[in-house]
């Protein structure tokens, strides 16, 4: 991110929100009390992508996903959706949560909570047919879960309930997906189940944005990445921005030497 | 001893200054009394050399009254503090036994012939403490409200022995007057129900047998139980008319009155009746004769007996 | 007669206060199921001892502007406002300012009690009205309860049935997962005091039949209960339901036979009767399902580790296991093994040897997640599968005698 002083101030044109973007993000900061998590930050998603959000621990990668869906209130800025605001366009955003943050002993089973993927559809007092459930078992099928559909939730290893928050976004036939670090604790099956999933996702159209957590795995799961470290650092192809200069600045030095080496980085 | 001290000082200044006034708060002996029959009693033997403060007003439940600081204020600042006892001011029983020592409290039942008391349902050892039902009983309150003031306030001694009589006269003719009604009613409708158990003296001295749907204290339990109990007996006895009373809620009455009415059997409300306290304040029925009065009248004039419609006096109001 | 009550037969007054806690043992259970799933047992407590001030300010106001001061519509909407207005301070204390949730639930509960105890002394020396009867919404009074009172009852359980009914989906997504429930659009704080509205609807149409002190138990102990016998949210709320209603049924019928019980206290120490033995009975996750599972269990190990040793011509430990393993007709005292033993042992050791495989194979991983070190691999395989298996292993081994 380059702080040059513009040479003619006031003179930029009016700030346009491109309408066909999946996602845009104008201005977002957020804070906790009084320390900002995430300031000013804008972000332009492009469709059909996957994009990688990545950043050091605490950098905001997480708050910015929740201010944009509306779950933590922001001081200041706005997202939009298909060029809409998030009240009339959210049915087609998916969220995928960080499993830590769901209590395991709660009694429902593994097709009740993808079930809850339906609820749209299902609205508040239509009976759940045998279509819905159908339709909830072809998710677990796409995530490798069909024999789980029974058991209850705090029975799975945590790639298991990991892939079964993915079957539920699934079910609701979103156009965007946002993920938050959705490999992070995740056995090697579990990797190669989500992002086989998220690889369809795109070849259907859809678009994929992921907070993600592991540096040696974006180049061949991302097409995109999005650098944050409360503030926007970087944007854009993997090869534009995915490079060493970026990832120091991001980092700041949290990195231990040779680490950025090791990953294979475009040039400059 | 500290009680002779005080006579003697008192005896000494009245000599001392013959024909003056003793030094009491403006002049007049302050009483404060617990309950509004005894607050009437003690205005009616004092007159005017008395300044009578009562702690429950109509309508107040004696059996579950607590004392605020305000009443606490009064009666350590009172020259005479009367209470009932036999346990009606329940929970105040540990604040008045401490009072004692201050030698200026009296329980204006403590003179009553045991014999004369029944016996408490529930403890072995304690009474049914609500004997102004029974003027006759009433008098030997009224004989130790009289003593009591004497005591503190000698120099009105004829004063207050006058009224006393009065006053006796008056709890004769309450007497007379409730045999006289109440033998009017039928002998098959003698029976007295009502939301607790306060009547019983009253049924003891006039031939009514008597049932509460809690016991002798409003703090009893009223069991799911009795009430199906009651609305047999109800029936059973074929009851017309049943009573509430002013100082208790009336639901548990009106919850019989519609179980019975399930099983086809018409009870009314025969009235409104004061058990543990009187009437409206400044009204007939706010002074104990009136409180007895209204009772009898109405009591009889519901159950099927004749009496005249504003009572022995003609001054109880009109629809009571 | 504990019979005629149960049934009905104990007259006009039973009949009226059982059926009249029966639907609200019902309501509370299915309520307080969401209160429990949201984790918010507590805050009931708070509603209820918020209501005691509003009580005693309606009585007041109702005195003062002429009317009878005890018409109960006029006191339960006195007790639901005050329970609101308590409400809002909690939702307001732990957002406004930095206290943690049980502490502002303990202080809004003291304040608003305390008041409403200090009011109802005032009240008690207040001449003008029959003030007798306030004391009874603490414990519950169903000896006056009339037909209005269970009318009252009957149709706030009914109106908030039909609420948990249209909410339950958004209501039970916010239990479980409230950032998820946020994200489809749900909005949390809203839907969080829709939950406590219908606590405080629960609260109110409770507080003749058990008062305001004992509510909490009506709320809470059903859904711990239910918990023990399903895992699915849905059959949670009707268990919870049920046993609410049953325990309602049965207390109400006992207060009405036995002298001079309280019904509230009565239905609430049947509650955690059933709750008692829900604990110690329930079949999957009751305290004697759990030993009986795990000395099973136990049992199982030892004989197959005693198994697997003799097969490999190992030395068995524990003179436990040998026992076992001579109960079973595998082994004599000295260790030795039979026949039977011996086929069993060799049986054993090749499931294992098939199990090592498939663990270690993806294509086989949701039958690998049934890999406990016990079970025959036949419960988890097709013939088929095995036969695979079996290919890629080798034939079968005898054991050495």
């Amino acid at each position: 991110m380059s702080l040059e002083l513009a040479a003619n101030m006031g003179a930029a044109p009016k700030a346009e929100i491109p309408s066909d973007s999946p996602l845009a993000i104008r201005g977002m900061t957020v804070s906790y009390g009084q320390k900002p998590v995430v300031f000013s930050v804008d972000m332009t998603v492009a469709e059909g992508s996957m994009t990688a959000i990545i950043g050091p621990n605490g950098a905001g990668k997480s708050t910015l996903l929740k201010a944009a869906l509306g779950i933590v209130q922001p001081l200041a800025g706005q997202a939009l959706v298909y060029g809409k605001p998030l009240k009339s366009a959210r049915h087609r955003i998916a969220y995928v949560p960080q499993r830590a943050s769901v209590d395991w002993d709660f009694p429902t089973r593994v097709i009740d909570v993808v079930l809850m993927g339906l609820y749209r559809e299902l609205g508040l007092l239509r009976r759940i047919r045998p279509h819905h459930i159908e339709k909830a078992r072809a998710c677990l099928e796409r995530v490798g879960m069909t024999d789980f559909a029974d058991r209850q939730i705090g029975q799975l290893s945590g790639g298991q309930q990991q892939r079964v928050f993915l079957a539920r976004a699934l079910a609701q036939e979103a156009d965007l997906y946002l993920l938050d670090e959705p490999f992070a604790g995740v056995d090697a099956a579990t990797e190669k189940a989500i992002i086989d999933v998220l690889k369809s996702l795109r070849s259907e159209g859809k678009t994929v944005v992921a907070v993600h957590h592991d540096l040696t795995s974006v180049r061949s799961y991302f097409d995109r990445v999005f650098l944050i470290n409360t503030r926007k650092m970087a944007e854009g192809t993997v090869d534009e921005a995915f490079t060493s200069e970026n990832l120091n600045q991001t980092y700041g030095g949290r990195l231990a030497t040779g680490q950025i080496d090791q990953l294979e980085l475009a040039a400059g | 001893m500290r009680f002779s001290r005080r006579g003697f000082i008192v005896a000494a200044a009245a000599a001392g200054l013959s024909g003056a006034t003793p030094a009491f708060a403006g002049g007049k002996l302050q009483v404060v009394a617990t309950t509004g029959m005894i607050a009437d009693t003690a205005r009616r033997i004092g007159g005017d050399a008395v300044e009578v403060k009562g702690l429950m007003g109509a309508g107040v439940d004696p059996h579950a009254y607590r004392q605020t600081r305000t009443d606490i204020v009064a009666m350590t600042k009172a020259d005479l503090v009367l209470w009932h006892g036999l346990y009606l001011e329940a929970q105040m029983e540990d604040f008045f036994h401490k009072l004692e020592k201050r030698g200026t409290v009296v329980a204006v039942t403590d003179k009553l012939p045991r014999d004369l008391l029944r016996g408490h349902d529930d403890y072995a050892d304690k009474f049914d403490p609500h004997v102004w039902m029974d003027p006759r009983l009433w008098v030997f309150v009224t004989e130790r409200v009289r003593d009591a003031l004497i005591e503190k306030m000698p120099a009105a001694e004829a004063q207050f022995v006058a009224n006393a009589k009065a006053f006796l006269a008056e709890l004769s003719d309450l007497s007379d007057y409730a045999k006289k009604s109440l033998t009017t009613v039928p002998e098959e409708a003698r029976i007295l129900l009502t939301a607790h158990d306060a009547f019983g003296y009253f049924g003891a001295a006039y031939g009514f047998s008597v049932l509460g749907v809690q016991g002798i204290s409003t703090e009893s339990e009223a069991g799911l139980n009795r009430i199906s109990t009651l609305v047999d007996t109800l029936i059973e006895r074929d009851i017309k008319a049943v009573f509430v009373e002013s100082s208790v809620s009336d639901r548990t009455v009106r919850a019989l009155v519609e179980g019975a009415a399930a099983k086809g059997h018409e009870v009314a409300i025969g009235g409104e009746l004061f058990s543990d306290a009187m009437g409206p304040d400044g009204t007939y029925e706010g002074t104990y004769v009136g409180m007895i009065d209204h009772n009898i009248t109405v009591i009889s004039d519901a159950l099927g007996g004749e009496v005249p419609e504003r009572g022995m006096n003609d001054r109880l109001s009109a629809g009571s | 007669m504990f019979w005629n009550a149960l049934t009905l037969q104990l007259g006009y007054n039973a009949t009226l206060v059982t059926i009249g806690a029966t639907l609200l043992g019902i309501a509370a259970g299915v309520t307080g199921t969401f209160l429990y799933l949201r984790k918010r047992a507590l805050v009931s407590d708070a509603i209820s001892h918020a209501t005691l001030p509003g009580v005693g300010i309606a009585f007041m106001l109702m005195v003062l502007l002429g009317g009878d001061g005890r018409a109960l519509p006029g006191l339960l909407l006195g007790a639901a406002v005050s329970s609101w207005i308590g409400l809002l301070c909690v939702s307001w204390l732990t957002r406004l300012t930095r206290l943690s949730e049980d502490a502002a639930i303990g202080a809004v509960l003291s304040v608003f009690f305390g008041f409403g105890i200090v009011l109802l002394t005032v009240i008690q020396a207040m001449g003008a009205g029959r003030a007798a009867g306030l004391e009874s919404f603490l414990l519950g009074a169903t000896a006056g309860m009339l037909f209005n009172d269970a009318l009252v009852i009957a149709v706030g359980g009914a109106l908030t049935l039909v609420a948990v009914l249209i909410l339950r989906r958004p209501m039970t997504l916010l239990a479980f997962d409230p950032e998820y429930a946020a994200a489809r659009g749900i909005n949390v704080g809203r839907m969080d005091l829709a939950i406590m509205a219908l606590a405080l609807a629960v609260t109110v149409i409770g507080l003749k039949i058990v008062g305001l002190i004992l509510i909490v138990a009506m709320l809470i102990i059903p859904p711990v209960t239910a918990r023990f016998w399903t895992e699915r949210t849905d059959h949670m709320v009707l268990i919870s339901g049920l046993c609410g209603g049953l325990a309602a049924w049965i207390g109400a019928a006992l207060s009405a036979v036995a002298p001079a019980m309280p019904t509230g206290p009565i239905i609430v120490l049947v509650s955690f009767g059933l709750f008692v033995t829900s604990l110690l009975l329930a079949p999957n996750r009751g305290v004697l399902a759990v030993y009986l599972r795990h000395m099973r269990f136990q049992r199982r190990v030892h004989l197959r580790q005693g198994l697997l040793a003799l097969a490999q011509g190992q030395p068995i430990y524990e003179a436990y296991t040998v026992r076992l393993l001579k109960c079973a007709g595998l082994a004599h005292a000295d260790g030795v093994p039979t026949e039977a033993g011996r086929a069993r042992a060799a049986k054993a050791l090749r499931d294992e040897k098939r199990w090592e495989l498939v663990r270690a194979d993806q294509a086989f991983e949701s039958a690998a997640a049934l890999y406990d070190g016990l079970r025959d691999i036949e419960t988890v395989l097709t013939g088929d599968q095995i036969a695979e298996i079996d290919q890629r292993i080798g034939g079968p081994q005898g054991v050495a005698s």
